[in-house]
């Protein structure tokens, strides 16, 4: 293996954006092709880290650390790389529903799945379900990821649900629900598709339903 | 009664103080709901959109406006309670959406479980409220269940209770039904008798719906915590110092609030800080860190002169395990000898926050007596020193049948209602756990429990009330 | 004339040691019928300390105190139904109480000693540190058949055995049934030493001398 793509490896591991950066942009400049940069310097150790991460030896900031650095490098490489299948795993456009300010458990969903290869659009807290919907309508996505972590507004998943079906939008994309006060009950009460439990759970439930 | 202890120097407390100011003024804090914006501004704040950047001097004036004291009036005066002070209370746990039972098994919390902890806390002679919110009952519609819940209260019990906050017009609706109770809102303004839960989102936000419980309960006079709960690690800094900041700011920023609407309101500085569990990203609260938080915060209270609230038996065990044990008396201990006044979630949590238990209710019920009974300390008077009796026995004999030794035992010992002391043939007739004798003794206790009359006009009157708002609110 | 039995039990119920002595004078010197003074003012008084300890009303220091005041009282009738030849109050069986040679401990037997006492039981508490002699010599002057022996160290323990091995020497080990107990001692030890019972704590003592002179 190139000694630059160990360098890579090794800003990955280390969480380190900046080194990353520099030696992705350097393994660039030796002509090293991207799609080899992504499978060997980036995805390769980042399938560690998970496994590392499920075994309890590393802890969630190493692994969001990780995930930034692969960002960055990937950044670096999207401009000279028109498309990658890495970037095909799937889109999934995320929030929190109306009346819920919470950002931290959404937050770290997406920023998982992001390191995972997928596609994030984050729409932030305090979601109406219109918004929702206009998202779906316009983005496309493969999976709508709902959160709620508060008794009073896990009620606002099922009518986002339920404007999904007005819309006739509900049998193009998957919906998944979370939150601390979510149950599997609730889930298929409103018929969701799939409940993240969390955050490995969620990661599972999401690669199921995009490979189907 | 035993000292408080600090656990801060008086430069780490200044340390805080310091760098508090610095947040409040130089990052600010967001409030969504605009009615409070306006406030802010009318007192000459500066706001950027929704974000207030404080002046120092103010807040620090407004702080000091509110009551180091104060009473808490039950229906039941012998129920009241000083808030403040060395004094500590107990109540039961907030807000969980589900039931563990004794098995594990997981379910919704209903109204059923709501009136039988509020009874639980009613009959309990170590918890001194029936607290507010003991579970989310979710076979009650949300727009009606701050008056069901509230309802649960003053039937049940003559203990002092806890309201809504959730949104101004649920805050007033309780405010009314406590007025009643009571004999009117000017009595009530006179004698606060309702106390409510405001938490902020942090870091450094508050929402709409504790906006609104806010100033409906400040305009009333009802006395308030102003809670926050930072995780340390994802939603405040994951150094401790730096976390308790967090709070701190967003704290003083409430209180600010509730003292600009009505000056002398009172408040209660509540933390409920703790640690993210960085394998999961889930909060985690039964354990050291949280018990600093906690400590710090009865102590930052304590330099502002205002009552704390913190601590509870908390745990993130899914049963009444050892576990639960462990993590709850190390909670509750350290909140109480620190000098926490109003000690939310002393009985039932589960899975940090997450849950409520009734054989979890009991053992922290026990752990409250004996946690009481600790705080409480030594008493020094002659007789206690015990002089008389010790030469009247002298050397080799026992205390037994000393009536020094009767009339003392009762008044010394804490008795305990769940532990078991028997010998182990006793024990072994039956083997039962700390968890197993927990769901006889709840059973037992809500079997012969009788709920205080209350007044047969006075609850008309409630009953009418809540008849009137239900049909007004399902429309 | 009931009224002084009332105020007997209410003494034993209180533990009020000089009153129960004091009462039982005042029978005396009045002549008041003995046997009744006893059943319906001391031996009332302790059942119904007894009633209150297994309800778990009543703790230690009260039944140990009614014990002790309803003995101090009792024995002094006990003295004139003696003297006078009157007939004996009928108790629920003697038991004699002591801690072995060797051992000085007290505070368990006592304690055993007032609950057999608030159930009903006749005990004669010889106290610490005794030999096997004294043991029989005590049953024999009262006509005791169970010996209850104490034991709170792991040295002393033996000295149980040793009072069995002399009422077998003795060739009279079927005239008595003998009890142990203490901190060391054991269900095995207690078979052991072939001991007709063994009790781990007070309550346990009552309930097995009521199966052995039930």
């Amino acid at each position: 293996m190139e000694n630059i793509i160990i360098e890579i490896q090794k800003g990955i591991i280390q969480g380190d954006a900046q080194r990353t950066k520099e030696k992705t942009t350097m393994a660039l400049l030796q002509g090293i092709d991207p799609e080899k940069i992504i499978e060997e310097g980036l995805l390769s150790p980042m399938v560690g880290i998970g496994q590392r991460f499920r075994a309890g030896e590393l802890f969630i900031p190493d692994v969001l650390m990780s995930s930034r650095a692969m960002h960055a490098s990937l950044y670096i490489i999207k401009a000279n790389l028109e498309q990658s299948k890495f970037f095909d795993k799937g889109l999934i456009v995320i929030g929190t529903v109306a009346g819920d300010l919470h950002d931290i458990g959404k937050n770290m969903i997406s920023m998982f799945l992001e390191s995972q290869g997928y596609n994030i659009i984050d729409l932030g807290i305090d979601v109406p379900a219109s918004t929702f919907v206009e998202a779906v309508k316009v983005h496309k996505p493969d999976i709508l990821a709902l959160s709620a972590l508060l008794t009073t507004t896990v009620s606002e998943q099922q009518s986002v649900v339920a404007k999904l079906k007005e819309a006739g939008l509900r049998d193009k994309v998957k919906v998944i629900v979370g939150g601390g006060p979510v149950t599997i009950e609730f889930a298929e009460s409103i018929g969701a598709d799939g409940f993240g439990n969390h955050l490995f759970d969620t990661i599972d439930l999401v690669k199921r339903l995009t490979e189907n | 009664m035993l000292p408080k202890f600090n656990i801060l120097t008086e430069e780490q407390v200044q340390a805080i103080h310091e760098n508090t100011m610095k947040i409040m003024e130089e990052v600010g804090v967001e409030f969504s709901y605009d009615p409070a914006v306006e406030v802010f501004k009318k007192n000459g704040q500066k706001v950027e959109g929704h974000r207030v950047f404080f002046d120092r001097k103010f807040v620090e004036e407004m702080v000091a406006k509110a009551p180091a004291q104060f009473v808490l009036h039950a229906r039941n005066p012998e129920n009241n309670l000083v808030c403040g002070g060395e004094n500590t209370i107990y109540m039961p746990g907030y807000g969980a959406p589900f039931i563990h039972d004794a098995n594990g098994k997981r379910r919704n919390a209903t109204l059923n479980d709501y009136d039988n902890f509020v009874k639980l806390a009613g009959a309990s002679k170590n918890l001194h409220m029936t607290g507010g919110n003991v579970v989310e009952p979710q076979d009650v519609p949300d727009e009606i269940r701050h008056l069901k819940m509230l309802y649960s209260h003053i039937t049940n019990s003559d203990k002092c209770f806890m309201g809504s906050s959730s949104g101004y017009e649920k805050a007033k609706d309780v405010i009314e039904l406590t007025a009643i109770l009571h004999g009117g809102l000017d009595v009530i303004k006179e004698k606060p008798a309702l106390s409510c839960l405001v938490n902020s989102v942090t870091p450094l936000k508050f929402d709409d719906r504790m906006l609104g419980g806010l100033m409906a309960y400040a305009e009333y006079g009802q006395p308030m915590v102003i809670a926050s709960l930072v995780m340390s690690g994802s939603t405040g800094p994951a150094s401790l110092a730096g976390a308790l900041s967090v709070q701190n700011s967003e704290v003083l920023a409430g209180i600010t609030l509730t003292q600009c609407i009505n000056p002398g309101t009172p408040v209660i500085y509540g933390s409920t800080s703790a640690i993210t569990d960085m394998a999961s990203g889930s909060l985690s609260i039964g354990n050291p860190e949280c018990s600093l938080f906690t400590s710090a915060s009865a102590q930052m209270a304590r330099f502002y002169g205002v009552p704390s609230r913190g601590g509870g038996g908390l745990t993130d065990s899914k049963i009444a395990d050892t576990q639960a044990g462990y993590e709850s008396m190390m909670t509750l201990l350290g909140a109480s000898t620190t000098g926490i006044n109003f000690v939310l979630h002393s009985a039932g949590i589960l899975q940090y926050y997450m849950a409520m238990s009734y054989e979890k209710f009991m053992v922290d019920d026990e752990i409250a007596g004996m946690v009481g009974r600790y705080i409480r300390g030594m008493d020094f008077t002659e007789e206690k020193l015990a002089f008389d009796v010790i030469k009247a026995v002298g050397p080799g004999g026992h205390y037994l049948t000393q009536k020094h030794t009767r009339k003392n035992f009762k008044v010394e010992f804490f008795r305990p209602q769940l532990s078991d002391r028997q010998s182990y043939d006793g024990w072994e007739n039956g083997e039962l756990d700390a968890n197993a004798r927990a769901t006889q003794r709840w059973q037992d206790v809500l079997e012969n429990y009788t709920p205080p009359a209350l007044d047969e006009k006075v609850k008309a009157e409630i009953d009418a009330f809540i008849e009137k708002r239900i049909s007004e609110l399902k429309k | 004339m009931s009224a002084i039995f009332d105020e007997i039990r209410e003494a034993v119920i209180d533990g009020d040691e000089d009153l129960a002595i004091e009462l039982a004078e005042r029978v005396i010197e009045e002549k008041l019928d003995l046997v009744e003074a006893i059943e319906k003012g001391y031996i009332s008084g302790i059942e119904e300390v007894g009633a209150s300890w297994k309800a778990g009303e009543a703790f230690l220091p009260d039944v140990m105190m009614a014990a002790d005041a309803m003995k101090s009282g009792m024995s002094l009738l006990e003295a004139e139904l003696a003297r006078t030849g009157g007939e004996e109050h009928e108790d629920k069986g003697k038991i004699v109480l002591g801690t072995v040679e060797g051992d000085i401990h007290d505070i368990g037997k006592n304690i055993v000693g007032a609950l057999l006492t608030a159930a009903g039981f006749k005990v004669y508490d010889i106290g610490i540190d005794q030999k096997a002699e004294d043991f029989i010599k005590k049953a024999d002057e009262v006509g005791a058949t169970v010996l209850g022996a104490s034991s709170l160290l792991t040295t002393t323990m033996r000295s149980q055995g040793e009072l069995i091995e002399y009422l077998e020497e003795k060739g009279i080990r079927d005239k008595y049934k003998v009890i142990i107990g203490g901190g060391p001692t054991s269900k095995k030890w207690s078979e052991e030493i072939k001991a007709d019972g063994w009790a781990e704590t007070a309550d346990e003592a009552v309930d097995l001398c009521r199966e052995l002179l039930g």
